[in-house]
Formats: C-alpha cells, structure tokens, sequence
C-alpha cells in the first residue's frame, strides 16, 4: 500500500478562517492577492445529496505553495462515483481505434504457384488432391488468415466518454492528485524553476497543465517544452488516458469551469430528452 | 465510515488509502472477459463413443458415455498447490544431535545456533532451494541428555521437552536467505569485506510460528515463554530444572538480537580476518539504518 501524503486542503483551523469570509457573490480569485477567500459558486444544476466537493485555488508564481483561496466544485463531475471499469473500457478504446493492422496473408488465387492437379486422381497410392494451392501443403494457403490493412476502429458511446471523464477526474480529486491554479504564468522560463515547484510541492513527477486555450504563456511554454514528463494540454483534448498517465493533474480555474460547462452539458443540455433517438452518437 | 453516507462517499474514503489510480494497475471487472471459444472438437455435437461406424467408436479422454466426466464431478483436491514457493527445513534429529555433542563436533558450553551444527560438517543445506535451516524432530527424545542453549529454525513439541528436561532452552528463529547463505559458510562472507547485514523480519505467514510463545518463537514474549515451559512440563509429566540456579545461566540466557546474525557480532561491522580486527562504522546514518 502506498503511504499518502495527509490531506493537502490546509488544516482545520484554516478552513474555519476562511469560511468567516464567506460571500454569496462570485469573487474574482485571479485578483485576490494573499488573503483567503472562498467562492462560492451557484451552479445551475445541482443535485440533493451528492457529497460536496472544495478545492484550494493556488498559484505558479512562487515556487513554495501560496494558497489564493477555496472553491467548491460540481459533485457530480468531481464527485461522481468511481466506476473503475468504464475508465477501463475508455482507455481500451483509445488505444484501439487508432490501431489499424497492416498484416495480411495472401488468398488462393494470389499464390503463386502451378494450378495443375498434382498427381493423377488414381493409381499412385498417394491421397487425392486437386491443387498444390490447398491449406494442406506447406506454401499452401492459410485458413482464414490475416486479410489487412484492417482499422480497429470504433465508437465508444457518449455517455461512456462522459462518465469516464467524471470518474477518472472525481478519482484523482479524491486522491489528492487534482490541483487547481489560477493562471499558468510563471515568473522565468528557466526549466529548472518548473522542476523546483513541482519538487517543492511534492506534485508529480510527472505533471499535465490544463488550461482553456491551446495557445499557452510563453513562460510556461518555454520551460516545459524541455521537460518530457511535465506537459500542457488545452482543456479540449483532455481524455481518460492522459488523466490516469499524468501522475499529477492541474487545472486552471477556467478550465474547471469549461469542464463543468461542456460535461454538464451532457446531463442537462437541451437535446438530452431526445438523447436516445438520435442516429449519430460520434 | 458513519452512518448517512452514501455509496460516493464510501468509494472515495476507500480510494484515499488505496494506491494511485494508474493505467498500469486498471483492469476490467470480471464479468466483461470474453468466454474463451471452444476449440475443435470440445463442442458436444459428435456421437460421444458410440459412433456409426467402428472406426468412430473411440472414446474422448475422460468422456463417459451420458455421463458426467469424472474430472468434472469430483472437485480438485489441489495438495502439491505452490508447492516450489514453501519453505522447506532440513531435519535434524535428537539422535543426530546427541551424537554431535558425544563426538565433540559441537561445544556444549557456548550457544549452538546454525552455524555451530554447519561447522560440523555433518549437516547440509542449500538456501537457493527455500530450505531455510534446521528442523528438530524428536526421534531420539528419550536417549537425549544434554544441556544445551539451542536456536534451530523449527521445532516439534515433542522435541521442544526432551530439550527442556534436561535443563535446556530451546529457540526457534527465522533467517532470511542472504543470512543463510553466510550462516552457512561465515569464512566465505567475511573474506569478500562486507559489512554484516542485518537480519530481515520473517515473511507473513511465518511470523505467527516466529511470535508465539508454545513453538519458542525469537519473537514472543519472555514471559510467556516461561509460562509455556512449565505448561509443557506438566503435560510431559517431568520437572523442569530451575534455570536461575544453574551454574550456567549467563550461556544458558544468550539470545540473538532479531537484527543479528552472528553471536557477539552486530550488523554493520566488518571483520577482518588477515589482520584479524572488527571495524565498526561511527557515522550517525550508518548506525541509524543498523540500528534495530
């Protein structure tokens, strides 16, 4: 069993501070400097019941961990139950349909090789054959052997995508492995800083950014392009397999809400009703 | 885990203390692997022996016609299961043990551990192949008369009395193969220059023999032990000699420290033999990991 670092939500004492400061209003998190403050975010959607989920927001300006405040999150994206075999069948569908097999066996009619009858039908003493072509002689034919290039690719359904997504990133909240930034601006572009911070903060080792834009800070750009096991990722292409690749997962605040937004869109979103009409699920 | 909450909560309590979530430890569930296809011939479509022509009239291997196959209606009965990963212990009878100390192959004043019946050259192992020491069994037991402080690695009850009517003690104590291996041979280990390594702690499913106190286990407590010793008198129906009136009761009360190996001797030292002088390490860390 893995020994696991204790909760990483700052302690107890903290939390109670920081909920006197509580403001029904949405405040502005990027802007708040050193003081801990909690936003509250009403979201539209919210189901009875369902465990709530916070987050410390943190910042990549300092190489030690300044926390900015909290933030709640949607339980059913970051809260959601485990299901463990669907992210298995999402990461066994990305492997496969990108998988075309190029091996391929030639048919009877593209051996090349006499199609004259062996030997006589009778008289020989030897067993009865037609064509050297045939599955029994070595050179021969094989039996429903490899015909390729065939594609291994197929479609796996909406809703397994959409709850792979919540299981594996509710999986990495709940262990401590989800972190949430501010902005991905870094003070240098030296590599050796983005090494120090995850070094310091005990993240990784290896670390995926998420931001919203696929165009990232130069900074940040610069520093990890040199570093294989630190990588960036706009917010469209995060997927199962990376999530569970990366050890370490850090979101920025409007990639957590364009997550929530695009996946609950899948819950509530209006073409939901006629979900099971629908001819194209890709 | 409290009472009120759900099935969420619950699974994500457990995923806190369970390891990181990778793609090298997921899987399926069980229900979801696809059922392996039969291969030609398994399938129940032939005539099963009673074929139309005499040429067809075999039997399968282990069919019986309209019956249940007998390799299916009697259940396993798996006795050799994992039979190349148990450990085995060489045995050592009373009778042997009697003979070594009557033909002064071993000293009887000093604390005899694997080593000292090793040195005998009357008694072989091979940690490569999982025996892991000696196995006192009790043939012999009635003839054995000898007062000796011995630590073997299994022992029987039996044996554990004849050794104890006699004013003994008995030990039994678990060394891991790298010790074995320079338990077996000491003036092989110390001629390389290594530093002693500690003793490592037994494996699972032996700490339950190595902790209690009726098998004498190195682990156990003291005073429980004394408690079995005389338990194990009254059923044997002898006297046990009192131990603090011995004459030899510093040699008789020797015991291994669970890290060490060797008596006398403590991990993280190097003995030299061409210069004959032990060097021992004064770095704080070094003595730190040595430390038991």
């Amino acid at each position: 069993m893995v020994s696991r670092e204790p909760l990483k939500t700052g302690t107890k004492a903290d939390i109670e501070t920081v909920t006197e400061n509580v403001t029904n209003t949405d405040v502005d998190i990027s802007k708040t400097t050193s003081q801990s403050t909690i936003s509250v975010r009403n979201f539209k959607n919210l189901p009875a019941y369902f465990p709530t989920r916070k987050i410390w927001v943190e910042n990549l300006d300092t190489e030690e961990t300044n926390r900015l405040g909290i933030i709640n999150l949607h339980p059913e994206i970051f809260g959601a139950r485990p299901r463990i075999d669907i992210i298995w069948q999402n990461i066994v569908w990305q492997r496969n349909y990108k998988y075309i097999n190029y091996k391929c066996l030639p048919a009877k009619h593209e051996i090349q090789r006499s199609t004259r009858k062996p030997w006589p039908q009778k008289g020989t003493g030897r067993a009865r054959h037609g064509t050297k072509r045939s599955p029994l002689f070595i050179g021969g034919v094989k039996t429903h052997g490899p015909r390729g290039p065939r594609t291994h690719f197929y479609m796996l359904q909406v809703l397994q995508r959409v709850h792979g997504l919540c299981s594996s990133l509710s999986i990495k909240l709940a262990q401590d492995d989800l972190h949430v930034v501010n902005n991905l601006e870094i003070p240098v572009n030296d590599p050796s800083y983005l090494l120090n911070l995850v070094e310091t903060r005990k993240w990784g080792p290896s670390v995926l950014f998420v931001d919203v834009d696929d165009i990232m800070p130069e900074n940040i750009s610069i520093a990890a392009d040199s570093i294989k096991h630190i990588n960036l990722m706009p917010v469209y292409g995060l997927n199962c397999y990376s999530i569970l690749k990366y050890t370490t997962l850090v979101l920025t605040l409007n990639a957590v809400e364009r997550i929530e937004e695009k996946l609950l869109e899948q819950f509530y979103g209006p073409y939901v009703r006629n979900r099971k009409f629908r001819t194209s699920q890709v | 885990m409290s009472f009120g909450k759900n099935v969420i909560e619950h699974a994500t309590d457990l995923l806190r203390v369970l390891p990181r979530l990778t793609i090298a430890n997921i899987g399926p569930i069980a229900k979801t692997k696809k059922k392996k296809l039969s291969r030609r011939g398994d399938a129940r479509g032939s005539t099963r022996g009673l074929g139309k022509k005499p040429r067809t009239a075999y039997f399968a291997v282990g069919s019986e016609t309209k019956k249940m196959p007998f390799f299916i209606k009697f259940p396993k009965e798996n006795y050799y299961k994992d039979y190349m990963f148990k450990r085995e212990y060489p045995p050592v009878s009373l009778v042997m043990l009697q003979t070594l100390i009557d033909l002064d192959r071993v000293d009887i004043s000093k604390p005899i551990d694997l080593a000292a019946i090793c040195k005998t050259g009357l008694y072989s192992f091979e940690p490569s192949e999982r025996h892991f020491g000696v196995n006192l069994t009790d043939e012999g037991a009635d003839i054995f008369k000898a007062k000796i402080n011995l630590e073997v690695q299994w022992a029987s009850e039996s044996a554990i009395a004849a050794i104890e009517r006699n004013g003994g003690v008995i030990t039994t104590a678990y060394y891991d193969v790298r010790s074995l291996h320079i338990l077996r041979n000491p003036q092989k280990f110390f001629e390389k220059g290594e530093s002693i390594p500690r003793r490592l702690n037994p494996p699972d499913d032996a700490v339950l023999f190595y902790t209690s106190a009726n098998t004498r286990g190195y682990l156990a407590d003291p005073e429980q032990i004394s408690w079995e010793r005389l338990v194990l008198a009254q059923k044997y129906g002898y006297k046990l000699p009192k131990l603090e009136d011995d004459p030899d009761y510093e040699m008789l009360m020797q015991r291994k420290d669970p890290r060490q190996i060797f008596y006398g001797l403590e991990p993280g030292w190097v003995v030299n033999l061409k210069d004959k002088i032990i060097l021992k390490s004064i770095d704080p860390t070094v003595n730190e990991y040595f430390k038991s």
